[in-house]
């Protein structure tokens, strides 16, 4: 091995613990976001004495789950009880180094790189494979707590990943066909036309649509948090789990939510593209990568506004519902808007 | 860089394939089957082969093996027993010989990889790409790919006919929440155990009538 792998190998890490710890920081500002903005929509006020309105309540939460006592149930099954919250919370992270943060941007004095820890041909397929892994967690913690209510959400929970899952990647086929790819750079790339506005989600509406129902169904939140459905399953597959256990699953649904965000944002929302952006800094200045950055960061932001304002307003769905809507309705619509593109796409181009 | 991958991924596969045989617990044997999918995902992508890499992760880690465990969680499978005499000790003098067919076969492989002439594979080459596979697909290998789709449509609906229940109940009526689902022995215990016919009702007695039999039972087992 030469010096030029070691020292790449070196920024690899340096990029990732970037990444890791901007992620894990905002998901700790969104747990605290969602609790205030919950919070008023309920006419209450929420965490605000921990630190100016409430700003340091995250950081005294994760002090709270570390010093909580670890409570492991007699009959489980003791080396999968442990596994269950690291594969949830691994397989969440490992998503966060394909997506493009910015575009390549020059920085002073270290030169042209590109925003994104790793770029490969088929990153829109391993953010796919990764999430798919993700669900063993929920339903091995479901399994080997043993506790009728832990395996109900784990089974519940399988039962609707596999069914979303399905009406998820078929929505995101739209996209695909319009980029000609799957590596995720490309496809924000193909974004930048119309002065940075060509986003898909004006040429794919209905793929856009039904990609957020099936993103919110496969993070398992409200209206589709049947897995945890603490008014049927007292907490469904985490009623077992206490202290920094059930902080690393908290912690893997927040961080599943961002994973989602972000790919709505790359896919349908021109990911770092800003409208006029180009126009105003050049491609590649600084200023250029910065006010992409930024751009990026508040459309994934509106996504998971979007998941409070939702948790906020709707109510939970019966289990019948759920699968109806899943396999009736939803992979139906996804095939024919795969169908619409492909045939425009045909024929008009 | 690329051996130590390898020999860390071939390692991790085939320790994971022994433990799903060596284990008692069928869970753990699905988990260790998951463990060889993902490293064999692994050494696709040291192979140059990253979509081969991605589809085998979604479909058979993220997609079978989710049923596979769905199905032994639902059975709640307990861990096998350990029997002195197997009812498969039978195939105990087969298993010897398929392995000696492997080894052999091994063997024959490596031999012959090592006397084939050495061609050097071009490091830039996009036979693993998703471009690439896609194109041979939808022109070269276009009738066996039709051809594939088709059987697994076969599948599909095939296991859809075989598994579908025939409804008693009329089309239209459907089972709401706080309906009293009942075998219709309860009322009489003449009746056969699979008449399953169900009823819109809030009560025994409004079930019984709906169904139209009357309730035997003694008055002071009725609820």
């Amino acid at each position: 091995m030469d010096w030029a792998t070691i020292l790449d190998i070196v920024l690899k890490f340096v990029a990732i613990t970037i990444v890791f710890t901007v992620v894990l920081l905002m998901v700790a500002y969104t747990v605290l976001a969602e609790r205030r903005v919950l919070a008023f929509i309920q006419g209450r006020l929420g965490p605000n004495r921990v630190g100016y309105g409430g700003a340091l309540q995250p950081f005294a939460d994760l002090l709270k789950f570390i010093l909580k006592e670890d409570i492991v149930p007699d009959k489980s099954t003791r080396f999968i009880y442990f596994l269950a919250p690291v594969i949830a919370t691994m397989a969440a992270l490992m998503t966060m180094i394909v997506y493009p943060f910015g575009p390549e941007t020059s920085i002073p004095f270290i030169g042209t790189i590109p925003l994104s820890v790793a770029r490969f041909d088929v990153a829109l397929l391993y953010v796919l494979g990764v999430t798919s892994v993700g669900v063993y967690g929920i339903m091995l913690a479901g399994w080997s707590s043993n506790n009728k209510y832990s395996l109900m959400g784990g089974l519940r929970s399988s039962a609707q990943m596999i069914s979303y899952e399905l009406a998820l990647g078929l929505s995101l086929i739209g996209v695909i066909l319009l980029a000609g790819t799957l590596d995720l750079q490309k496809i924000v790339e193909m974004q930048s036309a119309w002065h940075g506005f060509r986003w898909s989600i004006f040429l794919q509406p209905l793929g856009f649509i039904i990609y957020l129902i099936a993103a919110i169904a496969e993070t398992n939140r409200v209206p589709f948090d049947l897995p945890e459905a603490e008014t049927e399953l007292v907490a469904g597959f985490h009623t077992e789990y206490s202290a920094m256990k059930f902080a690393l699953f908290f912690l893997a649904e927040y961080i599943n939510m961002f994973t989602v965000s972000m790919l709505a944002t790359t896919l349908f929302l021109g990911g770092w593209n800003v409208p006029f952006a180009e126009d105003l800094f050049g491609r590649g200045t600084f200023l250029f990568g910065l006010v992409g950055v930024i751009g990026f960061l508040l459309k994934v932001i509106f996504f998971l506004f979007l998941y409070i304002w939702l948790r906020g307003t709707l109510p939970r769905f019966r289990f019948d519902q759920l699968m109806n809507f899943g396999w009736k309705f939803l992979l139906p619509v996804a095939l024919l808007n795969i169908f619409l593109t492909a045939t425009i796409l045909m024929f008009f181009t | 860089m690329l051996v130590l991958l390898f020999i860390l991924f071939a390692g991790l596969a085939i320790g994971c394939a022994i433990a799903l045989v060596a284990q008692r617990n069928p869970l753990y044997s699905a988990i260790s089957l998951i463990g060889v999918f993902i490293s064999l995902a692994c050494l696709y992508v040291t192979l140059a082969a990253p979509f081969i890499a991605a589809v085998q992760v979604i479909v058979y880690a993220g997609a079978i093996m989710v049923l596979v465990v769905f199905v032994i969680m639902l059975l709640n499978v307990e861990q096998e027993e350990r029997r002195r005499r197997s009812r498969l000790g039978f195939l105990v003098p087969a298993a010897v010989v398929l392995a000696a067919i492997l080894v052999a076969e091994a063997t024959f492989i490596i031999w012959f990889v090592d006397r084939s002439p050495v061609k050097p594979v071009n490091s830039i080459s996009d036979t693993g790409l998703t471009s690439s596979i896609g194109s041979a697909l939808f022109t070269k290998y276009l009738l066996p790919f039709e051809i594939t789709s088709i059987l697994l449509l076969m599948a599909i609906v095939g296991a859809m006919t075989l598994a579908r229940r025939i409804k008693e109940t009329p089309p239209g009526a459907a089972v709401l929440p706080g309906t009293q689902v009942l075998p219709l022995r309860l009322f009489d215990p003449n009746l056969p155990l699979s008449d399953t016919r169900a009823a819109e009702a809030h009560s025994t007695e409004e079930a019984a009538e709906m169904l139209g039999v009357s309730d035997e039972r003694d008055p002071s087992e009725r609820d």
